[in-house]
């Protein structure tokens, strides 16, 4: 082996340099990059002090984000945090602000929400922000408990400390002992009596149960009849009856009165508690009914809106009206209708003299209409069905917190000309309004391309809702 | 009166003789800046300083770098038990060594190294008149001399350093983990935790900028030495404290620059 050169030599120490360099990177760099991937959500909380940009967000005690950065809104602290893709966080998990030990770093800790709430996307806000046991207040409480308690103890101090105070104690003492004698007394000397009363009130029950039947017989007497409202105005006797009732639910009242109660039976017949216990297990159950019942219409919500498209090419508007009718977060139907401009297509086929001539003819009178499946995958909405009353496909991207809906749907498939095509954009700038654009019919052989724009109305129907979810969903 | 006077001119002395080294430093930079950029690359020059200055400090880097980080380890140590926050200890050591210490020390023992052999170098070829003969051969001194020093210091201090860095992390992991019976598990993930990819390559680039003072000063003060023998340790000297200064000083703007 030969001597090895200055270039052999420089070489290698570099090398190894480059070597070590990118173990240390690739070491370090893991937790450096590793989260510049994953979503955004914000937390507002009135006060972060200790809370550091990458400081550690944390779920049970497993680290799934970083704190992106903190700024002020209004007076309070928006607390940006990039979270992990595979964390999904619903809509009503909680967030708050804790310390690693008592000097420790101050780190986020998410709590999640209730399984099945809808997830938050990029962007999404947590609304529930528990309040952090801040040590500055928890002293300051702690201080004011303390002199609380000095208070008290110095207060009571006065009382017993001192001669007059001892003196004062004994004699409540003596006065007590001589209270519990004179009870056990009395007791011991009505022993008696207790016991009589006693079997008086169970005397007293088997008398109720002898007006219990009595009104029973006046209860039977109505009811076969012998007195409906009418005859109660019009029929003296029905009058007559009625005292007669009266009168008797009057005796039941005196004799009530003179001392003859239920408890006695109501405690001891176990046959009682056995049919109250039962009707309350059925009463739990249709509950329990009504409760599925409750959440189901909760989950259902409906939609109702109108879109309104100014054709630039045809000088024309073409509207939609639709109901959206929404089970499930991703799941939904729309029926709707559509007056376009053209009208309804209609071909007809006439044979004469052996040669078939096919008309086409546009009704504008006629409505056309929508009914189509829908289906939900995070941002991307597939639905096919009946539109503008041909059979057709769309799909619609949503962002922005579904402010923006990007739409294309191709319709209208037939074979002696091109399909139906439509793409536009749907931008919502107001609640409930939105603005949109695009181009309709846009491969049209028929000359019906154009560009439109247009607006939209859309708003939740309530009452709709509570409507539609009495009748059965698939 | 007369006394008076003298501490004047003393003093206007120093300040006159301060401020024209500050220039002619300012004018070598910018002749050295040129010539770096004017062809031909001398690179079996540069590759000879690299191996001078780079390859044969590596021992001494090693073993400073290794004992720093061990030593920070200890007094680490010993701080944190009081928090029982004993895995802290990695983290500090593997930040301490990658922001400063690493290129700090690593630069300090380069200047001390071959810093001052630079000067001595240039000085004694100075004092031979080499550096008059290489002018009479019509090749330029700050070309064939300088030059590859230079770009062999802003080349090797980054790659010393890295060295150091690791060196002393693992320095410092055998004196916490085994020594002291710090949990390695904790110890290792606390350095992968808290320190970044910033943490390093701002710590490179201060040691690149070390590299180009420390050789820019020791050629500076060998190529300009005056008075023979004695010159030359003169220039020796005030190279290795010069440098080790401007070490110090231009680290505390660039931490403050970059941190």
């Amino acid at each position: 082996m030969s001597v090895i050169s200055t270039e052999a030599k420089v070489g290698l120490f570099i090398l190894i340099a480059l070597i070590i360099l990118g173990y240390m990177s690739f070491q370090v760099g893991e937790y450096g990059f590793g989260l510049k991937k994953g979503y955004l959500v914000k937390a507002v909380f009135d006060n972060v002090s200790g809370l550091e940009k990458d400081a550690s967000v944390v779920i049970a005690g497993v680290e799934v984000g970083r704190v992106e950065g903190v700024s002020l809104v209004h007076g309070k602290a928006l607390v940006l945090m990039r979270i992990l893709p595979e964390v999904m966080l619903e809509r009503d998990a909680s967030v708050s602000i804790k310390t690693h030990g008592v000097l420790g770093d101050k780190y986020v800790e998410i709590v999640p929400g209730t399984v099945g709430e809808e997830y938050l996307l990029d962007g999404g806000v947590i609304t529930n922000v528990k309040k952090q046991a801040d040590i500055d207040q928890l002293l300051r409480d702690l201080g004011s408990i303390s002199s609380d308690v000095m208070k008290v103890t110095s207060s009571l101090e006065n009382v017993i400390s001192g001669e007059e105070g001892e003196a004062n104690l004994k004699a409540i003492m003596t006065n007590t002992r001589e209270l519990m004698e004179n009870l056990n007394n009395i007791v011991k000397r009505n022993d008696e009596k207790v016991s009589v009363m006693i079997s008086n009130f169970s005397n007293a029950s088997k008398e109720m149960e002898r007006a219990f039947t009595s009104l029973n017989e006046i209860v039977d007497k109505i009811n076969r009849g012998e007195g409906t409202i009418g005859q109660l105005v019009k029929d003296e006797g029905v009058f007559d009856n009625l005292d007669k009732t009266i009168a008797s639910l009057r005796e039941i009242a005196e004799k009530i009165n003179e001392g003859k109660g239920s408890i006695g039976r109501l405690v001891n017949e176990e046959e009682t508690v056995d049919n109250i216990n039962a009707s309350l297990k059925s009463l739990d159950t249709s509950m329990e009914g009504i409760n599925k019942y409750i959440t189901k219409t909760d989950q259902f919500r409906t939609f109702v809106s109108y879109r309104g498209e100014y054709l630039f090419e045809e000088d024309n508007a073409k509207s939609y009206v639709e109901l959206k009718l929404r089970p499930r977060e991703d799941k939904y139907y729309i029926v709707g209708v559509v007056a376009d401009p053209r009208g309804k297509r209609s071909v007809t086929d006439r044979t004469v003299d052996g040669t078939t001539s096919r008309i086409e003819e546009w009704d504008r009178n006629e409505l056309l209409f929508n009914a189509e499946i829908a289906k939900r995958y995070k941002d991307v909405v597939l639905r096919g069905g009946l539109l503008e009353s041909t059979g057709g496909v769309g799909i619609d991207y949503f962002a922005f917190n579904d402010d923006l809906k990007l739409t294309f749907e191709a319709f209208d498939f037939d074979s002696e000309r091109n399909p139906h095509l439509k793409f536009y954009a749907e931008y919502g700038i107001f609640n409930h309004i939105y603005l949109s654009a695009g181009y309709d019919d846009f491969i049209s052989d028929e000359g019906n391309e154009s560009p439109f724009a247009g607006f939209s109305i859309k708003f939740e129907d309530e009452d709709l809702k509570y409507l539609l979810s009495n009748v059965p969903i698939p | 009166m007369r006394n008076l006077i003298v501490a004047f001119d003393d003093l206007g002395r120093s300040v006159l003789r301060t401020v024209e080294e500050m220039g002619s430093i300012l004018i070598f930079f910018v002749s050295v800046m040129v010539w770096m950029f004017r062809p031909p690359l001398r690179l079996r020059l540069i590759f000879k300083q690299m191996e001078f200055v780079g390859v044969k400090s590596l021992f001494v880097v090693v073993l400073t770098g290794t004992f720093t980080g061990m030593v920070m380890a200890l007094q680490g140590y010993y701080g944190f038990r009081m928090f029982s926050a004993e895995s802290m200890v990695g983290s500090t050591v593997a930040l301490g060594m990658t922001r400063e210490l690493g290129p700090v020390l690593t630069a300090l023992m380069v200047t001390a190294r071959a810093g001052s052999a630079m000067a001595a170098e240039l000085g004694t070829m100075k004092v031979t008149e080499q550096i008059d003969a290489l002018y009479v051969m019509s090749a330029n001194p700050i070309k064939y001399l300088i030059v590859p020093r230079v770009i062999a210091g802003v080349l090797t201090l980054p790659a010393l350093t890295i060295v150091a860095d690791f060196v002393g992390i693992l320095g410092g992991y055998f004196v916490g983990v085994p020594v002291l019976g710090i949990n390695a598990g904790a110890f290792v993930n606390n350095i992968t935790m808290l320190v970044g990819l910033d943490d390093i390559y701002n710590g490179l680039v201060k040691a690149a900028f070390f590299g180009f003072i420390l050789s820019l000063f020791g050629c500076y003060k060998g190529f300009t030495m005056t008075g023979g023998a004695e010159g030359v340790g003169k220039a020796t000297t005030e190279a290795v404290v010069l440098s080790s200064i401007s070490i110090l000083v231009s680290d505390y703007f660039l931490t403050a620059i970059m941190f």
